[in-house]
């Protein structure tokens, strides 16, 4: 799972939002790290449906113009989870790692 | 309100598949507009005046449109035909590209008599040239055989990026010529380096993460086995001092494919064999760019009627063997099914 797919599905795991709601939250959720450019948002939402990963919501007018909503299905929410896990433990390996380089480097 | 900006937008919009914009258009428009409207009418009426949809929003759309157009898994039948006719027709350059590279690491190795080689024959002696080129010369030419390892196994970034470089220098000498006037074919020069370097670099945006992987034993064995069959051979021939008998570059280009076309016009023809098709769309795209080329050189040979006249028959060669695959090629448009989209895939 490509770091910007990883960012949408993050983006709509706790509720239904449309695409420039994906990009704010993206953009907050990485800290300003990763902003979605429309062509690079919809070349991972189209992808994503494809995968069966989300599918639309809703459709709401807003200043004459129909926002479209996306929701996680439940693959989505257990592909989530399944990516989650790996960074988390990824992530724990890579601290044990650092601890022990500055462990021997101190002594 | 958002009259101008969005018919800007729209016509960025149009690079997309008309498939694809039907699905997506309208999304794609309001959230473009969310990203630039605040709701303040006298502010938005000026941002539609005056504002336009930046460069990096523009690449964007042009990126998803290149991935949509060469298509991979879950693409409309057409696109993907075409995706993998242009992955094929950009390996098969590279493979050019890699067995040329080889050829002159080969040569450097048997003039310079490393690993105890004998020493090569007069004709096959060349002399290198001063100041630092040969060494960038060497180092481009090992980039081009990781480039092309790289690509078979699936590291496209990699290749793209080592691709992207190793074109660089041949650029820099084509304007270091032109600049100091020494170029002896320009249109050549300039022709070779755009349908053989920039055109395939471009092209592999192909090589996206939808795209199937390569069969990667078969290319990487095409290796060894074109420099076996087609280097080998003109070596020998070289080395005879028979040199008048090996055709120009371009002319080498045109009877390959056409070899290649004659070679798969049996299964062109018998319909039978399901992936036929994408082969065909593939040669026939090589003949256009080896067509290209031919008459392009032709330019540098206007002063011989001999080399005219062997051009022109490799010409005919190539057409006549590019037209048996071309109804087959026009046929895999309609007929070549994409693999469904990857259920998840969780490669970095």
């Amino acid at each position: 799972m490509t770091g910007q797919a990883f960012f949408v599905l993050t983006a709509l795991a706790d509720g239904p939002r449309h695409g420039y709601g994906i990009v704010g939250e993206v953009a907050e959720l990485s800290r300003g790290r990763v902003r979605l450019k429309i062509g690079s948002l919809y070349g991972v939402l189209d992808r994503l449906a494809a995968e069966g990963l989300i599918e639309p919501d809703r459709e709401e007018a807003h200043d004459g113009r129909l926002r479209r909503y996306y929701r996680l299905t439940r693959d989505g929410r257990g592909a989530l989870a399944e990516e989650a896990e790996l960074r988390a433990a990824t992530a724990r390996v890579v601290r044990a790692r650092l601890r022990l380089a500055g462990a021997e480097a101190a002594g | 309100m958002s009259g101008d900006l969005e018919r800007r937008y729209r016509r960025v919009l149009r690079v997309l598949p008309g498939w694809y914009r039907e699905l997506w258009e309208e999304d794609m428009v309001a959230t473009f507009l969310d990203g630039w409207l605040t709701g303040d009418p006298e502010a938005d009426e000026y941002i539609s005046t005056a504002a336009r949809p930046e460069w990096a929003e523009v690449a964007s759309v042009a990126g998803l449109a290149a991935r949509l157009y060469l298509g991979g898994a879950g693409a409309p039948r057409r696109y993907f035909a075409w995706g993998q006719a242009v992955r094929r027709a950009v390996l098969t350059v590279m493979l050019v590209h890699t067995t040329l590279a080889l050829d002159v690491l080969v040569r450097t190795a048997w003039n310079r008599r490393l690993f105890g080689l004998p020493a090569p024959p007069a004709s096959l002696m060349t002399a290198s040239p001063g100041g630092a080129w040969p060494a960038v010369y060497y180092v481009v030419n090992v980039a081009w055989v990781v480039m092309f390892v790289a690509l078979v196994l699936g590291h496209y970034r990699a290749a793209r990026v080592l691709a992207a470089l190793a074109i660089v220098p041949g650029l820099v000498a084509l304007l270091q010529a032109q600049v100091t006037g020494i170029m002896p074919a320009p249109f050549g020069s300039w022709a070779f380096w755009v349908l053989f370097n920039l055109v395939p670099v471009l092209a592999m945006t192909a090589f996206h993460r939808d795209a199937p992987r390569a069969a990667r034993w078969p290319w990487l064995l095409a290796l060894p086995a074109n420099y076996l069959l087609v280097v080998v051979p003109l070596l020998a021939i070289q080395a005879t001092g028979n040199s008048a008998w090996v055709p120009d570059f371009s002319g080498l280009c045109c009877l390959l494919v056409a070899l290649a076309c004659l070679a798969h016009a049996p299964r062109a023809w018998s319909r039978q064999a399901a992936s036929s098709g994408v082969w065909s769309l593939t040669l026939t795209l090589l003949a256009a760019v080896a067509g290209a080329y031919r008459i392009i050189t032709l330019s540098g040979y206007l002063h011989d009627p001999h080399l005219i006249k062997v051009s022109l028959a490799e010409l005919l060669i190539l057409a006549a063997a590019a037209a048996l695959v071309a109804p087959d090629a026009a046929r895999a448009q309609a007929a070549t099914p994409a693999p469904p989209p990857h259920p998840r895939t969780m490669a970095a």
